[in-house]
């Protein structure tokens, strides 16, 4: 009795110290690295490893590509196509037929140390050609017979005009010759996911799938054959498998062939890069790590910038932002425009614009200038109308367009000239634009307040759900804005040919359309531009609409980190990491 | 004694207020009385009140243009001194500029817009969008609690469940989500809209207190005798009960109409309430937080007066509480007379 | 009260499956989840849009949709099947995956800023009521209504300028001007003087006193760059200690209780010990170290409190375990501060450690004092803006039940026996007017969660009213579906607690049933 009297409580004393001692940890040391670390604010998270399927075609995932995978060249700030000879180098073999070859360079290696090979380039090939695709689909995309293998979110018009491609030099090269000539060969970068990753994953021996695409023929949607088992194991895998929510605990899943490897994914807050010690081409990363946290609020990534959480932002820009930006200590702000363009489009399907003269006396009203001063000028103070429907302002083509095109009729507001035109006519014209985005509803308000002085009655079609409203012919005229990639000519017939799919204004010109078909199997720059130059002219005379303006952009960052280059385009402030260093 | 609360424990009072009461004074001249002394609710209801003038009078309303030269949607003359407010308080011995409104007392938009003009135009959607919601959860709260009360059965049991529902579904979520069907159907809720949605859903915590009131006020003995009498039982619920319960109806409803004020501010604010180009205090606070750092005057006037209506709105609420139902002030009452007898 | 329960819960049940239905079909109304495609220039549009329809199942009409998405739901009532659906979002990753976390930090939020808005609005409420009509009591009566009135997305964007930024600037040279500790002194013995209260005579001694030792502090923590260095230290840790002991046997059992003095000094001492020799234990701590140690703690104080005996061990237990477990959180204050200093070394903190955005710093290394200091260094101002709407209601009702509860026959009956206005109030007055409250509380909880989409939109935490709220704008229905489900789930549950807990504590309510 007396034993267990004292027993117990030392018994339990005992244990519970075991249990405290057992549960304690050492602690993990910070590690102190010699590049630093840099912190980026994105909008979105990341939800795919492959942003090329419909799913993953997200900005944060094709960003994150961008740090993690090398191709055979990037796209620099001032729009020109940089070779990276230490991924691999293109060669034009020949213009007739279009003979292009990929030859891959030795230092091309994932970062399971696997090297980059030709089978690498034949998956990028085999879904971006949608070779082996003989399905037809129905109005609504749903697959009525035969089989797509790759969900291919990009456009297979290039690569689909090639044939199987040539392997050659120890299965480091690749050779495409097209059926016919195709104006933007150049953006044809035949790298995507690693091939053997898909394969193991997918169950599948590589070397059958290589020899299944070496063997089919090019798929008929006219004579659907029955699926290649290998292939479409290999397809589906590639479809989803890449799709993720955390961070994978298979770490092929998100292999490197470029300067930064993810390393850690805190869902919905951050992701963490860190160099890729198996690198050794060229763009050689200056810092450790980088930090991409997501922000969605442009303010709060301001806020965060300024109490030094991120080191750099991209923030949607606004009059308040710069300002704000320019305000904080220690902080550069980069501006600039934007791949993206605000535009007054007439719609040619309603009865009001049948008539030229209407036309042009309602774009005669439209106070360009004072839109531009509300909304760009006080984010970009050098900026000047945007006077070409089909150039960016500040390169070359757009100054010689710009001579020729005739868009200077309307630079001014000509209220006594529209009423000439009207001829005492009263039409009524209904504006569609997006109300929920405020520039767009500052410049419908100008332009009803300058249109109405002429005679025009214009009402109000704005509306949240304007997307989907674009073409209904509901509306008389419509105030949107496009996204380009500010590179390639694929979208000039998409918009202002008869039969393009984002020709939402019913414009149809004969000469246009012959023109666009001509622009697309031209190889010459010289010649591209010329025939721009033609269609833009064509558009200003037939009355097509306004550019309003070129969109202003936002990029700042905290003076510890060098090297940030202001970015036009898609990629975003991530498109030089590897020219980051910290202070 | 019993006028003053059926029923209820009879307050202590002294004996000259006992003596007052018995001269003859009405329950509503009592309660008035009682207000009239709160100096705090009193000066709510003044603020309050030279709210409401400012805001109608400055821009005016009902297509009656008031005495201030901007509109809320007029783009004006362009930027003067960008944009920066004229409005100065400081007094020229003071060092100041003197005090005077100037051409744009709360500063300009970036586009030009009077940005006065547009806060008082959203205190008036935030005054208009209050007092639907409070007429709307005012009457179909006192008749649904009223209904359920008396009669109780399935028109207590239909109130109950929708209370709960209501109470699953918190308002905000259910506010954001009928904002975005109007916005993607009719084109965003109007002001009109936007009370019309939160009132409907806003009512059932006053009718679950009315149910309340009416399920002890039936029991009492001068209902009994006014049905004895023939009375009919809407005269009985409206004429004999609901005057015993209409303190509960005021203050309740007072109380939501300053909860409604922040609630539609919060909507408007997150995108779901009331939209561009019409204005909400919420709207522009979230359009120009942005601004805080740089412009502050766009963040903060909107900020001030939609915590000037919520604050006084509820001071006059828990004035009014007091007025009407004064049985917290015995302890007081019992405090003050043991100081007399000092 | 079997049969209360059982209807209860089918009446829940019911009532969520109604609500779950109408909510489904609201967002199926608000918003046409293909819309981001009409404006595509992707030559492969119709495929895009198909693969959505597919993921999103939205060429099924929403009312059979629901059932489709039920059927899903169900399965979450299987137990460790884990095969729960809940749907996909529109970019096809599972609802299921989504939720926990943003769970993890919602609840995070919610029930922190709920404890201490309940734990310092009733606190103020009671004092409110029994200093009724006094200065401090309009004070109180003035701020809470003041607190009441403010948006809460005004609030978190002034709090993140002037405590983020300005106290983050502040650090870089932690010097309060004289101007600064003047206020802050009167403020504080403006505060003491409305608490205690008292003749006028006393009142101006406690500012006095108070004022001066607060200013003394401000000064001291000046001189010693105190703000870079934090800690408690051993005297302060004493007398702090001492002083919880002191203040916790007064308020629970009256300061002539010999035996309750020598429990609270037992842990004073036993506090003391602990905090000198633990300190290399707790520097290779984890989180169940901590635990297992509060456990102890805990275990201490009740056992000291039994063993000390007296005529009533119950109070001497729990003043034990109340104080030992209060003055052994003051030893993990102090632990952290002892951190702050390399919390601040941080290349990813590098100074400025009250954050603006997000729950967490991305990248940070370090022991869990670094990573304690980080979570609260994220929650401090979102926590803030959602507990000071919480806060003015709970001291509104705490104020006015007491006030009721005052004026029960009850306590007259008490004072008449001649019972000490102490016991009085604590054990009669406060215990009853706590009843009304845990309603509220259940039913607030709602509100607080709804409240806290605005607020996480504020400090872009990703939450569940980020996901709500994302979901609502595109709009991707099964988010926002997950989001309702969770919530409603939770509301639910909560007020049956309420409820059960009222029919327990007041026997009026159980006749219902």
């Amino acid at each position: 009795m007396k034993f267990s009297r004292i027993g117990v409580p030392i018994a339990i004393a005992a244990v519970a110290a075991m249990a405290v001692t057992g549960c304690t940890t050492t602690g993990e040391t910070p590690t102190q690295a010699t590049g630093g670390t840099v912190t980026v604010a994105e909008v979105n998270e990341l939800t795919s490893f492959n942003p090329n399927t419909p799913q993953g075609n997200l900005d944060m995932n094709a960003k994150l590509t961008g740090y993690t995978r090398s191709g055979f060249f990037y796209i620099d700030n001032k729009l020109n196509l940089v070779p990276d000879k230490s991924f691999g180098t293109i060669e034009k073999i020949s213009d007739d037929p279009l003979t292009v070859k990929y030859t891959l360079a030795k230092t091309a290696t994932w970062s399971d140390g696997t090297p980059v090979t030709a089978d690498d380039m034949m998956l990028a090939w085999a879904v971006q050609s949608g070779y082996y695709n003989d399905s037809k689909t129905d109005a609504d995309g749903n697959v009525t017979s035969g089989t797509t293998y790759f969900d291919y979110a990009g456009d297979t018009t290039g690569l689909g005009l090639t044939s199987l491609p040539v392997i050659g030099d120890n299965n480091m090269s690749m050779t495409l010759t097209y059926s016919e000539p195709y104006a933007d060969w150049t953006l044809i970068n035949p790298i995507d996911a690693p091939a053997h990753v898909v394969a193991d994953k997918a169950g599948v021996a590589l070397k059958d799938v290589l020899a299944a695409m070496t063997s089919m023929p090019r798929g008929d949607a006219s004579k659907p054959a029955a699926p290649n088992k290998d292939l479409k194991a290999f397809a589906d895998f590639w479809n989803t498998g890449f799709d993720a929510t955390s961070l994978p605990t298979d770490k092929s899943l998100y292999l490197s062939s470029a300067g930064m490897v993810l390393d850690s994914w805190t869902p919905k807050q951050s992701i963490t890069l860190v160099r890729n010690p198996d690198y050794k081409g060229d763009l050689k990363p200056k810092v450790d790590k980088i930090v991409i946290r997501f922000i969605g609020d442009a303010q709060a990534q301001v806020t965060a910038l300024q109490n030094g959480e991120v080191d750099l932002i991209n923030p949607q820009s606004s009059a308040d932002t710069i300002k704000s930006l320019e305000a904080l200590k220690n902080v550069t702000t980069l501006t600039g425009n934007q791949f993206s363009y605000d535009h007054l489009d007439i719609s040619f399907n309603t009865k009001v614009f049948k008539d030229p003269n209407v036309r042009k006396a309602f774009l005669m009203t439209v106070p360009r200038q004072q839109i531009l001063d509300a909304i760009v000028t006080p984010q970009n103070p050098d900026a000047t109308l945007d006077d070409s429907q089909l150039f960016f302002p500040g390169t070359d083509a757009y100054d010689a367009s710009v001579k020729v095109n005739g868009a200077s009729v309307y630079d001014k507001v000509d209220i006594d000239g529209a009423k000439a035109l009207l001829n005492g006519a009263k039409p009524e014209v209904r504006v569609l634009y997006n109300t929920k985005n405020p520039n767009r509803v500052a410049s419908f308000q100008a332009l009803q307040a300058s249109a109405e002085k002429a005679g025009f009655k214009v009402v109000d079609g704005g509306a949240e759900n304007w997307g989907s409203l674009l073409g209904s012919g509901t509306y008389d005229a419509s105030i949107f804005g496009w996204i380009s990639s500010g590179v390639g000519v694929a979208g000039v017939p998409q918009i202002f040919s008869t039969t393009g799919g984002g020709n939402y204004s019913g414009y149809s010109n004969p000469q246009v359309d012959q023109l666009a078909q001509k622009l697309q199997v031209t190889l010459d720059k010289k010649a591209q531009d010329d025939i721009q130059i033609q269609i833009d002219t064509m558009l200003f005379a037939d009355g097509y609409g306004v550019p309003l303006f070129v969109a202003p952009g936002v990029m700042a960052h905290s003076n510890n980190v060098t090297g940030v280059v202001y970015y036009p385009g898609q990629a975003g402030i991530g498109w030089n990491y590897w020219e980051w260093a910290k202070k | 004694m019993s006028i003053i609360n059926e029923g209820e424990p009879a307050p202590i009072m002294d004996d000259a207020e006992v003596r007052h009461i018995t001269v003859g004074k009405s329950q509503g001249r009592l309660i008035l009385d009682r207000f009239l002394r709160n100096w705090v609710a009193l000066t709510s209801l003044g603020v309050f009140l030279a709210v409401i003038v400012l805001s109608v009078t400055s821009i005016g309303a009902f297509g009656i243009p008031g005495w201030w030269k901007w509109a809320y949607n007029d783009l004006g003359t362009g930027l003067l001194n960008g944009g920066a407010p004229t409005l100065s308080l400081i007094p020229t011995w003071l060092g100041g500029d003197g005090i005077h409104l100037g051409e744009h007392p709360f500063g300009q938009t970036l586009i030009g817009i009077d940005y006065f003009a547009m806060t008082m135009r959203g205190i008036q959607n935030s005054l208009i969008v209050m007092f639907i919601i409070g007429i709307l959860v005012a009457v179909i709260g006192t008749v649904v609690g009223a209904v359920a009360g008396y009669y109780r059965g399935w028109v207590e049991s239909v109130l109950m469940r929708f209370t709960d529902l209501v109470i699953v579904i918190p308002v905000i979520v259910l506010g954001a989500v009928v904002g975005k069907i109007a916005s993607e159907h009719f084109k965003g809720l109007g002001v009109l809209g936007l009370s019309l949605v939160l009132g409907l859903f806003l009512w059932t915590g006053l009718a679950r207190l009315v149910r309340g009131e009416f399920l002890t006020l039936r029991e009492r003995e001068y209902v009994d005798a006014a049905r004895v009498s023939g009375a009919r039982d809407a005269r009985i619920m409206f004429r004999h009960i609901l005057p015993n319960a209409v303190g509960v109806v005021i203050v309740s409803t007072t109380l939501i109409m300053a909860a409604a004020i922040l609630l539609e501010t919060g909507l408007s604010y997150l995108g779901f309430g009331i939209r561009s180009p019409d204005v909400s205090l919420g709207l522009i606070i979230s359009q120009n937080q942005t601004a805080f750092s740089t412009r502050p005057y766009l963040f903060v006037w909107p900020g001030v007066f939609i915590v000037i209506i919520a604050l006084t709105v509820n001071f006059i609420g828990d004035g009014l509480r007091d007025a009407f139902d004064p049985r917290q002030r015995k302890f007081v009452a019992r405090r003050m007379k043991e100081q007399d007898a000092k | 009260m079997v049969t209360f329960i059982t209807r209860r819960l089918i009446v829940s049940i019911l009532l969520l499956l109604g609500a779950a239905f109408i909510m489904y079909q609201l967002t199926a109304l608000a918003g046409d989840p293909l819309e981001e495609f009409y404006q595509s220039r992707l030559p492969n549009k119709a495929q895009l849009i198909a693969a959505r329809t597919e993921a999103l199942q939205l060429n099924v009409p929403a009312p059979l949709r629901f059932f489709l998405w039920l059927g899903g739901a169900a399965k979450c009532l299987i137990p460790f099947a884990n095969s729960c659906d809940l749907g996909l979002t529109a970019q096809g990753q599972k609802v299921t995956d989504l939720l926990p976390m943003a769970m993890g930090s919602t609840l995070q939020l919610v029930t922190a800023a709920t404890v201490l808005a309940i734990a310092i609005g009733i606190t103020f409420g009671i004092v409110s009521a029994l200093r009724q009509y006094t200065t401090f009591d309009f004070v109180m009566t003035f701020v809470s209504f003041l607190l009441y009135s403010l948006p809460s997305f005004w609030v978190g964007i002034l709090l993140k300028e002037f405590i983020a930024i300005k106290f983050n600037d502040f650090l870089g040279d932690p010097q309060l001007g004289p101007i600064w500790i003047a206020v802050i002194a009167i403020v504080i013995g403006l505060l003491w003087v409305g608490l205690i209260g008292g003749e006028w005579r006393r009142r101006v001694s406690v500012f006095i006193v108070s004022a001066l030792a607060t200013a003394a502090v401000l000064v001291y923590f000046s001189i010693t760059d105190w703000f870079l260095h934090p800690n408690i230290g051993p005297v302060f840790m004493l007398i702090m200690s001492a002083g919880i002991g002191l203040v916790l046997t007064a308020m629970l059992a009256g300061i002539r209780n010999r035996r309750v003095m020598l429990v609270a000094a037992i842990q004073v001492v036993i506090t003391m010990i602990c905090y000198f020799a633990l300190q290399s234990l707790l520097d290779i701590s984890s989180i169940y170290t901590l635990l297992i140690l509060g456990l102890v703690t805990l275990v201490v104080g009740l056992v000291s409190g039994y063993l000390v005996g007296g005529q009533d061990r119950g109070l001497n237990m729990r003043v034990g375990a109340l104080t030992a477990l209060l003055s052994a959180a003051l030893i993990l204050v102090d632990r952290l501060m002892q951190s702050w200093p390399q919390f601040l070394g941080q290349s990813s903190i590098n100074g400025r450690p009250i954050a603006t955005v997000g729950s967490q710093t991305p990248g940070l290394t370090g022991d869990i004092w670094m990573h304690g200091l980080d979570s609260f260094t994220h929650l401090l101002l979102p926590t803030l803006t959602l507990m000071l709407i919480g806060f003015a209601g709970y001291t509104r009702f705490s104020r006015a039940g007491m006030l009721d509860v005052l004026n029960q026959d009850y306590i007259r009956t008490a004072r008449a026996k001649g019972m000490p206005e102490r016991v009085v109030i604590v054990r009669h007055a406060f215990r009853n007017s706590l009843i009304p409250i845990a309603t509220i509380v259940a039913s607030d909880f709602g509100a607080l969660l709804g409240g806290a989409i605005i607020t996480e939109q504020v400090f872009a935490f990703s939450g569940m009213g980020n996901l709500f709220q994302v979901g609502l704008r595109l709009p991707d229905p099964n988010p926002v579906m997950g989001y309702f489900v969770v919530v409603a789930v939770m509301v639910v549950v909560f007020n049956f607690i309420a409820d059960m807990t009222y029919s327990a504590l007041d026997p009026r309510v159980r006749t219902r049933g």
